[in-house]
């Protein structure tokens, strides 16, 4: 739970009533209330969860700092972590590049509105379609027997025999990422797109008049201005890559092998498959807290408007 | 010179963004055609890429034979319940940082904070939420649901009421106040109707997203008291033996709902998922 304690307006409120107006006593008299138990409900299950992880599944006993031990030292977590760190390292380039050249190609080479609307309202579609009909989606394009991509392939004479796209370990992967990439690189597009649009257009035909070829255009002037919203795609879809876990769960289940078992299925698989609860919450003490530190770092570099 | 780059980039752009298309369209429309296939064309041995004499059939099984129709109503009681209670509460902390004199670091201090609880990932409070949910005794129960759909929603909720509520000028309210209104007159008569159509793409979004949740509702129900429809086409999915068109047409339910609602909040969406620093003019 990075930040929470910021949120606290109590010590303000300690100040005595008397220094506040009219208006802060109302403010305060909303806030302190709602605020306040939403912070019990963040923190109190975290308080529960480091009291978990020092104790033992069976029976409870104090055991120190034991479950972190076992927690840290099983190769799966790490196994775990490299098979996040490759799904990161497949979809997000893969997004940001191809959401990029779309707003790009589409900024540049279509002008008419209606197209661009069109293309707005198409980019809408998969955003919200929930993850699980996504995956219902993804096997029926990847399933052996009955999916569409070898049927094609096969139709086409690419190859003779079925692919199992989803039951081998060279192919999960990115058959995998390939469904996170199908539904979120519209989100990049739609940003970048929308950024591109409040790119001065003084400054771009400033540049054409001096002779710019449309590449330095955009490596010189548009990519500027981009650059904060990239920031903020990366952001989001970091934190996004590491809930990834219900297109995954229907899809492989984390197989085959462990090739596929993210972080956050390897924690619910120590859970509830195990049903290790001490180590599990160990693991999600060390997670909460690995987080919090990247996330008051990455902050930093936000461009959102704070006030 | 410069023409004949742009009439060539036209000719590349356009059998590209055809392709890009095509790679969307297919396969939803592989789902939606297989929904409406019949069970005797499944077992056909030749795959066939459109649906023979197209049948409802599949929805009529999953919904009524296989019961899901229970599960699609937990989700909307679930989901319907999440927004009024998220708007509610983000109404609640937006209205005081927005509309009275709050110091600005009240405010900024409630705006990081929502944005920090966005970066929790969700399996990482499972596990002491599952324990919490077990000993207050709402295991299996929309309640549950209810609360923690409302809590992971609340960030973008106050994120977004902020940006409609910081629109409209706080003069209006004023001018009541000053003819005698109370804060709440002004409140129910003035600000709310004036913010009732962001309160409603806010509403549409935190439907959607609720909607769309698996995780929490696959740990925190067992039976159909409270499961949601995404835990029942989970069902579909990893069963044994798949029934493909029963699970294409579970999976076209739970994606047409938030399609449908989309179509109404559509200009808000990015600015949802964005909390609210990328906005459609």
């Amino acid at each position: 739970m990075p930040n929470v304690t910021e949120a606290r307006p109590a010590p303000l409120h300690r100040a005595g009533a008397g220094r506040f107006t009219r208006q802060e006593r109302l403010a305060y008299t909303m806030l302190v209330p709602i605020l306040g138990s939403i912070f019990l409900i963040v923190t109190y299950p975290f308080v529960l969860a480091v009291i978990q992880s020092l104790q033992a599944t069976n029976g409870g006993a104090f055991v120190g700092l034991q479950n972190y031990v076992t927690g840290l030292e099983n190769p799966l977590l790490y196994e775990a972590l490299a098979a996040t760190a490759v799904y990161a390292a497949l979809v997000l380039p893969t997004e940001i590049l191809l959401g990029l050249g779309l707003a790009l190609a589409v900024h540049r080479g279509i002008k008419s509105t209606a197209l661009r609307a069109l293309f707005f309202g198409m980019a809408i579609v998969p955003l919200v379609i929930p993850p699980i009909a996504v995956g219902v989606i993804a096997r029926l394009m990847y399933a052996p027997s009955y999916g569409a991509i070898n049927h094609i392939l096969m139709l086409t004479g690419i190859t003779h025999d079925e692919i199992n796209w989803l039951g081998q370990p060279i192919t999960a992967m990115p058959a995998v990422a390939s469904v996170d990439v199908w539904q979120w690189t519209p989100f990049v597009y739609l940003v970048l797109f929308s950024g591109f649009l409040t790119v001065p257009r003084d400054e771009i035909e400033a540049a054409q008049v001096d002779g710019a070829s449309g590449w330095s255009q955009f490596w010189r002037i548009e990519l500027y201005y981009l650059r904060p919203l990239l920031i903020l795609i990366v952001f989001f879809r970091l934190a996004d890559v590491l809930r990834v876990f219900d297109h995954v769960f229907i899809l492989t289940g984390g197989g085959p092998g462990n090739t596929t078992q993210l972080l956050s299925l390897y924690l619910y698989r120590v859970e509830f498959k195990f049903s290790d609860y001490g180590q599990a919450a160990a693991l999600a003490v060390v997670v909460l807290i690995a987080i919090s530190v990247v996330y008051s770092l990455v902050t930093r570099v936000l461009p959102l408007e704070r006030r | 010179m410069r023409r004949r780059g742009r009439r060539w980039r036209a000719v590349l752009i356009t059998p590209v963004l055809a392709v890009i298309v095509v790679l969307y369209a297919f396969p939803i429309y592989w789902l939606i055609a297989t929904s409406l296939k019949s069970r005797s064309q499944l077992f056909q041995a030749t795959l066939s890429l459109f649906p023979e004499a197209p049948t409802l059939q599949p929805y009529a099984d999953v919904l009524i034979d296989r019961g899901m129709w229970i599960l699609l109503r937990n989700s909307i009681v679930v989901c319907g319940a999440t927004v009024v209670l998220a708007l509610t509460v983000g109404l609640l902390i937006t209205y005081p940082i927005t509309r009275l004199d709050v110091s600005p670091r009240v405010r900024a201090g409630v705006l990081n904070w929502a944005l920090s609880l966005r970066f929790l990932p969700p399996i990482a409070v499972v596990v002491p939420y599952f324990a919490v949910v077990r000993t207050v005794g709402l295991y299996d129960q929309p309640l549950a649901l209810i609360f923690i759909y409302s809590l992971f929603n609340l960030p973008f909720t106050i994120w977004m009421l902020k940006g409609f509520l910081t629109e409209i000028p706080r003069e209006i309210e004023e001018a009541a106040l000053a003819d005698g209104a109370s804060r709440w007159t002004a409140f129910r008569h003035i600000l709310l109707p004036l913010a009732t159509p962001g309160l409603l793409a806010a509403g549409v979004i935190v439907f959607s997203f609720s909607w769309s949740e698996f995780l929490f509702a696959l740990i925190l129900t067992s039976t159909p008291n409270a499961q949601t429809f995404p835990v029942g086409v989970q069902g579909l999915v990893t069963q044994f033996e798949i029934i493909w068109n029963d699970m294409a047409a579970a999976g076209t339910i739970a994606m047409l709902l938030p399609l449908v609602l989309m179509v109404l909040a559509r200009r808000h969406v990015v600015a949802g998922l964005t909390f609210g620093v990328v906005r459609e003019k």
